[in-house]
């Protein structure tokens, strides 16, 4: 995370309120797979702007550059060769945070400030007090965060925040050539994206959508799909949520669990008071 | 470009052939994608693969490598045959009315035309002419009625190229065919415009010329030349090839694309005599008849004021192409490397090329730099012409490092962003771009280690003379750094300045042939003007809307930015389509674009619009000019797996001239049954990238995609290390087993595609492994242009 | 008169369980509850907290699987220790002579032991994935969720029988507490909570 000039929305494992009075738009990223080439120079321009070393990879089989994003790898291009009615089809989509207005990965850290939500929407890490635990990795519906081992933090896109904040677009949408990639306002983008969305169907594609899942209360990235019949081919999931377990963990369980403590602690404390201690046996005299 | 990148925005049907725009002109395809969304254009891809372009087309065609006349003269058929071709633009603006010479014809069972001598394996092109009236103007009939009208003699000749038989060549359905076409001529009204965009899928054939003359023809049919959103759109590679081109390049031209001087042509007069055409209709501008001016310009721009009328502006000095035979030498590429085979060549500078990688038959490349005395390279990085005598590289010809005396001088050069000057893109805009770092330890911008080259051997003319050491000792070197000269001041002296009053040259009928006027390329006239380097013009105002940005750099020619642009008014002059006009008549004068006409001619006049063509109208039907015909004629690449179902007699194109060193075998099909291609991926650039580890990060090895049914075939899974073989030499790689490329039924027969990949050789970053994708390749040659046939040769495929 | 109720190793083995389990409480309700987390600062802070949790983790159950070792037929449930379970209610009201005699536990400690066992066995499972989260499979994530549950839930377990052990231990059963630092326990102790040990 760099430091950035935005009000904080949310923030990580504390419970006090974000400090704030300003009102900022939600933004967000626009991303049509239908126009997209797989050119992968959003992947080179989040390496080179995040100053991220390149990783050492290998041809294995695909056009796709890794298998999965990682640490230094935060914006992945994935190619899905399928058939769509009898036709060919290659189908591109950029992977990377998904920056959900209600976060998986914020929901489930422990670490205070660790993950932090701008009240323009963009869901970032605080390596400085990220504890590595990894829960975020279990959060996320999208399997986005990665951590790098020898640093022992998770790393994930930031929406560049440090450019958005100063009225810069992501470097992402900056490298885009075939305008695939925009940026701006939530509002906006999901505009266009019906516009987009508008089209497609009117050429034919019957199952296209806009990709802004509510179970996850929406993204700050819409993404245009020509077959929303088969989002698993785009490696998108279906209905993503924060999962249960992280939803049962942190609400009722965690409740249940410092009212069973402190009842716990109660309890004995009230035992004691009307109880005490068991009494002595009698001391004997000791045997000769 | 005819029209430029901008302008595809404007396009109805964008036709993507021969080429993987998506893939290699990623930012180019921008506007494909803006035609896409913001006017529903449709995009068609017709490719072997299933590549990036077809990812994002709206309708796929598949078709066998090399077969692209076949579908173009489909498509010509299909225009003519249904009538959906533009009939008013077709009367005026084409030769279509124009009357051929009794004795032509096309001998459809052999595949020849007339005049044909199989001995000497050439043409006697005589009858492919006009017939001309006694003023020697080539005769009419307005009703292209008569069959000896290009019209006609066009109908005929394509009336072979059925839907069928471009089912039966290509391989494509003929649903799939149909549907396209259906599209494509859609574009034939005047209100829907279709551009086509093509690339190195097309020029790297053995009839690369006759595939794009073929498109032209498609394209006048259906009226798209000269209109905004449509012309006929080469995507140059690198960012300068068009400005390399423009400047002279090429071995048979000289800068402005006049022809080079041949030996024969002993004087001035009569080099510009030779060269000069005469109208061939009594409205033809012929603004070729201006060529004194611009050679007499550009000869006073070599010799200065050693040029004078009296030494015939020296063109006595001027480089002349030598005879051999009953033409004259080849100094193209191949011919070149051939002639380098036999030792014919002392020495070899090499600037910005990497002949062992990116010339086809590396294998024949390095035996041929082998017999070099000496090797001059400028480069950014090591690279494998360079190092060619490194014993991996020459274990590929079978011999070690003490075999080759080859003395190897590797100079240190900038790159592009090291240095300051002009890249001429595919739009012809000549654009300014300035230094962006300072070049690392001594390397030195190309021109500068030119000039101190220059100014080291004319002192040594200069202090011991030689045997001709006028054209170095009068050379025209007025820098005012002579070492490092500006290239500002380069840019003023290539547009040129009037000698008498010192004037920078406004536009191009202000050179002169007298000797008055100096200008290094009459073409490029008007980018540096007396309102200073045009080409740094940054001026993104669009007046019309229609992405033209008048003020943006310069446009050769006269910043025209749509070529060809009378044809988008009527024969009356008004803009065939009244939302895209490009020029319109306002009863005075042409306004719009920069009129690509005589800017006062009114329409009445009838001039013709093709003010470069002596007839002044465009060519379905082409005079003499290409060696193998007149009309396309699909042949089939040198190595393939088919016969032409045309004319198996004449199979493969008859001009191809073989070369005979031991490097040069062909394979047959019973030997090398698989049709293979190659390509490049929008990850690298040429064999330049695989230094870089982001490049090499996003692609980094080499592969070969091959079809799923191959691969099962063959017993080969994804990933894993598969060799290629063809007559000329192996590689080996990683398989990419894909559902992209289909296996094709040709005319009953099941012919696989695979295809791979250059950019990965021996040097660079990474595991290179030698996988040098020309060491498969042959050196065959359009006999036209002389673009080797990297696409459409034959190998075998196997497991390592 | 004293007599050995645990060995040296005993103790240390059990104090050993103790003080990972109280360091992996500590920082458990660190990672548990934002409300918790000064412990984190206390103990080093996040990062050294994350580290060494897991690490703490491992010489718990190890500890623990010892003491299985060592106990487990001390520990064996019987039909007394059933009947002994009926009368908890007279045994936390001090009424402890309606209760049947026990043995060297009772039937409240060897359930304390079984809970720490199981609960141990079940946060080593959960623990370990949550440790190594990265080396589950994104197809296979529904067990990141289980361990995360498991976790939680196992933890609760134990602490609530942590703390009732903690309590009857120090406050309760005078001696027990000695028991577990000297090892010795006085002939009139030992008749009185364990007349059956012998």
């Amino acid at each position: 995370m760099a430091g950035s000039t935005l009000e904080l929305k949310r923030i990580s494992a504390v419970s006090t309120a974000p400090p704030g009075v300003r009102e900022t738009t939600v933004v967000s990223k626009y991303i049509d797979t239908t126009s997209c080439i797989g050119c992968k120079a959003c992947e080179v321009a989040c390496q080179q702007w995040n100053d991220l070393p390149p990783e050492v990879t290998v041809q294995f089989g695909t056009y796709q550059t890794l298998p999965d994003m990682t640490p230094s790898f935060w914006n992945l291009i994935r190619f899905e060769e399928t058939e769509v009615d009898g036709a060919q089809a290659w189908l591109m989509r950029k992977d990377q945070c998904m920056h959900c207005a209600d976060p998986g990965c914020l929901a489930a850290c422990p670490a205070p400030s660790a993950i932090v939500q701008y009240v323009n929407g963009i869901v970032d890490f605080n390596q400085e007090h990220c504890i590595g635990c990894g829960y975020c990795m279990t959060g996320c519906p999208f399997n986005v965060p990665k951590l790098n081992k020898t640093t022992s933090k998770v790393y994930k896109c930031t929406l560049c925040v440090d450019r958005v904040s100063v009225g810069l677009e992501p470097a992402c949408i900056k490298a885009c050539p075939t305008g695939c990639l925009q940026f701006g306002s939530k509002p906006q983008m999901l505009h266009l994206a019906e516009q987009r969305v508008a089209r497609l169907k009117e050429n034919g594609f019957a199952n296209a959508m806009v990709y802004d899942p509510p179970g996850v209360g929406g993204t700050g990235v819409v993404t245009v799909v020509a077959h929303g019949d088969r989002l698993a081919s785009y490696g998108l999931p279906r209905d993503p949520s924060i999962p249960l377990a992280v939803t049962l963990w942190k609400k009722p369980l965690k409740w249940l669990g410092n009212l069973g403590m402190i009842a716990g602690v109660v309890v004995a404390g009230l035992h004691y008071l009307k109880f005490g201690s068991k009494p002595e046996p009698e001391a004997k005299e000791p045997e000769k | 470009m005819t029209n430029g990148w901008n302008d595809i925005a404007n396009a109805d049907v964008i036709l993507a052939m021969g080429g993987n725009p998506a893939e290699n002109h990623p930012v180019g395809f921008r506007w494909v994608m803006e035609a896409k969304r913001n006017r529903n254009a449709k995009l068609i891809s017709v490719d072997p693969r299933f590549h990036r372009t077809a990812a994002v087309s709206d309708v796929y065609v598949p078709l066998r490598v090399g077969s692209d006349i076949a579908f173009l003269g489909g498509l010509i058929h299909y225009s003519l045959s249904k009538k959906r071709y533009n009939e008013e633009y077709v009367r005026h603006y084409t030769n279509a009315p124009l009357l051929i010479r009794e004795g032509y014809s096309f001998n459809e069972a052999d595949g020849v035309f007339s005049g044909w001598n199989a001995e000497t394996k050439s043409y006697d092109k005589s009858s492919w002419n006009y017939e001309l009236d006694g003023q020697g103007y080539a005769k009419i009939d307005e009703k292209m009625e008569h069959p000896r009208s290009v019209f006609q003699l066009m109908k005929h000749h394509y009336s072979r190229y059925t839907p069928e038989m471009v089912s039966k060549i290509c391989g494509c359905s003929v649903a799939e065919f149909e549907k396209a076409a259906e599209l494509i001529t859609s574009t034939y009204t005047p209100d829907r415009a279709g551009t086509i965009m093509y690339a190195l899928g097309w020029t790297h054939h053995s009839f690369s010329v006759q595939l794009i003359h073929a498109a032209a023809m498609l394209q006048l049919l259906l009226g798209n030349i000269g209109i905004a959103g449509g012309g006929l759109n080469a995507l140059r590679g690198h960012a300068n090839i068009q400005g390399g081109t423009d400047c002279g390049v090429a071995y048979h031209n000289v800068a402005g694309y006049i022809a080079m001087p041949k030996s024969d042509q002993t004087s001035l007069k009569q080099f510009l005599t030779a060269v000069t055409p005469k109208p061939l209709r009594p409205n033809s501008m012929n603004f070729w008849s201006n060529t004194d001016r611009f050679f007499v310009s550009q000869l006073k721009a070599y010799y200065g004021k050693t040029a004078t009328a009296a030494n015939e502006f020296g063109y006595q000095w001027h480089p002349k192409i030598p005879q051999a035979g009953t033409g004259y030498e080849n100094w193209s590429w191949g011919f070149l490397f051939d002639a380098m085979y036999a030792g014919k060549m002392e020495g070899f500078l090499n600037f910005g090329m990497n002949p062992v990688s990116n010339g086809p038959n590396s294998k024949k490349a390095i035996a041929a730099l082998s017999q070099l005395k000496w090797m001059v390279v400028a480069e950014n990085f090591d690279q494998e012409t360079s190092s060619f005598f490194k014993p991996e590289i020459l274990a590929t010809i079978d011999k070690k490092p003490a075999d080759v005396q080859t003395e190897v001088f590797l100079l240190p050069a900038a790159n592009f962003a090291e240095k300051d000057g002009t890249f001429t893109n595919s739009s012809r805009w000549i654009q300014w771009k300035w230094k962006a770092v300072d070049p690392p330890g001594l390397a030195k911008p190309d021109h500068e280690i030119i000039a101190r080259l220059f100014l080291r051997i004319r002192e040594l003319y200069q202090k011991d003379g030689g045997k001709f050491p006028d054209p170095i000792v009068n050379l025209n070197w007025w820098y005012s750094n002579p070492v490092e000269p500006s290239l500002d001041e380069v840019c003023k002296e290539i547009n040129g300045w009037d000698l008498t009053t010192g004037n920078q040259l406004e536009k191009f009928l202000d050179c002169k042939a007298d000797g008055t006027t100096l200008s290094g390329n009459w073409l490029y006239i008007g980018m540096y003007t007396g309102a200073g380097n045009l080409t740094q013009r940054r001026v993104n105002t669009d007046p019309t809307g229609l992405g033209r940005y008048p003020n943006w750099s310069f446009n050769w020619p006269a910043n025209r930015r749509i070529m060809y642009n009378r044809c988008s008014a009527d024969s009356k002059g008004k803009p065939w389509d009244a939302k895209r006009p490009t020029i319109a008549w306002n009863g005075e004068k042409w306004t719009g674009d920069v009129p690509d006409y005589k800017p006062d001619s009114a329409p009445e006049q009838g001039m013709g619009p093709f003010i470069m063509l002596p007839e002044g109208v465009a060519r379905f039907f082409v005079p003499g000019q290409f060696v193998e015909g007149p009309f396309s004629e699909h042949y089939e690449p040198a190595e393939s797996a088919v016969v032409n179902p045309l004319h198996p007699k004449t199979s493969s194109n008859p001009l191809v001239r073989r070369f005979s060193t031991p490097h040069d075998k062909l394979g047959e099909a019973k030997d090398y049954p698989i049709v293979c291609t190659t390509y490049r991926l929008t990850e690298h650039f040429h064999y330049w990238t695989k230094n870089n580890p982001y490049n090499m990060e996003i692609q980094p090895e080499f592969f070969i995609e091959i079809p799923e049914e191959l691969a099962k075939d063959k017993g080969i899974a994804n990933a894993q290390m598969v060799r290629i073989t063809s007559a000329r030499g192996s590689i080996e790689g990683k398989a990419m087993v894909t559902k992209r490329i289909k296996p094709l039924d040709i005319n009953g027969q099941r012919v696989y595609q695979i295809g791979f990949p250059i950019h990965w050789g021996f040097l660079g970053r990474g595991s290179q492994k030698g996988s040098l994708a020309n060491l498969v390749t042959p050196t065959i040659l359009d006999p036209n242009s002389f673009a080797p046939e990297y696409k459409g040769f034959l190998v075998r495929l196997e497991k390592v | 008169m004293t007599i050995e109720r645990y060995s040296f190793q005993e103790r240390v083995i059990h104090w050993t369980a103790g003080l990972t389990y109280i360091y992996l409480l500590l920082t458990g309700l660190a990672f548990y509850s934002p409300t918790m987390w000064w412990i984190a600062g206390m103990l080093g802070g996040g990062p050294v907290i994350r580290y060494w949790h897991p690490v703490a983790g491992l010489a718990f159950v190890a500890t623990v699987l010892w003491m299985y070792k060592a106990w487990r037929r001390d520990m064996r449930l019987s039909d007394l220790d059933r009947k002994w379970a009926k009368g908890i209610v007279d045994y936390v009201s001090h009424q402890d002579h309606k209760l049947p005699p026990v043995g060297k536990y009772n039937g409240g400690q060897k359930q304390f032991f079984w809970v720490m066992f199981y609960g141990a066995l079940a946060l080593l499972a959960s623990g370990m994935i949550l440790w190594w989260t990265e080396a589950i499979p994104w197809s296979l994530r529904w067990v990141r969720f289980a361990a995360v549950l498991l976790h939680v839930a196992a933890f609760l377990v134990t602490v609530a029988g942590f703390i009732v052990h903690v309590y009857m231990g120090t406050v309760v059963v005078k001696g027990g507490l000695t028991a577990m630092t000297s090892g010795k326990v006085t002939k009139e102790w030992a008749h009185h909570h364990h007349p059956l040990w012998k």
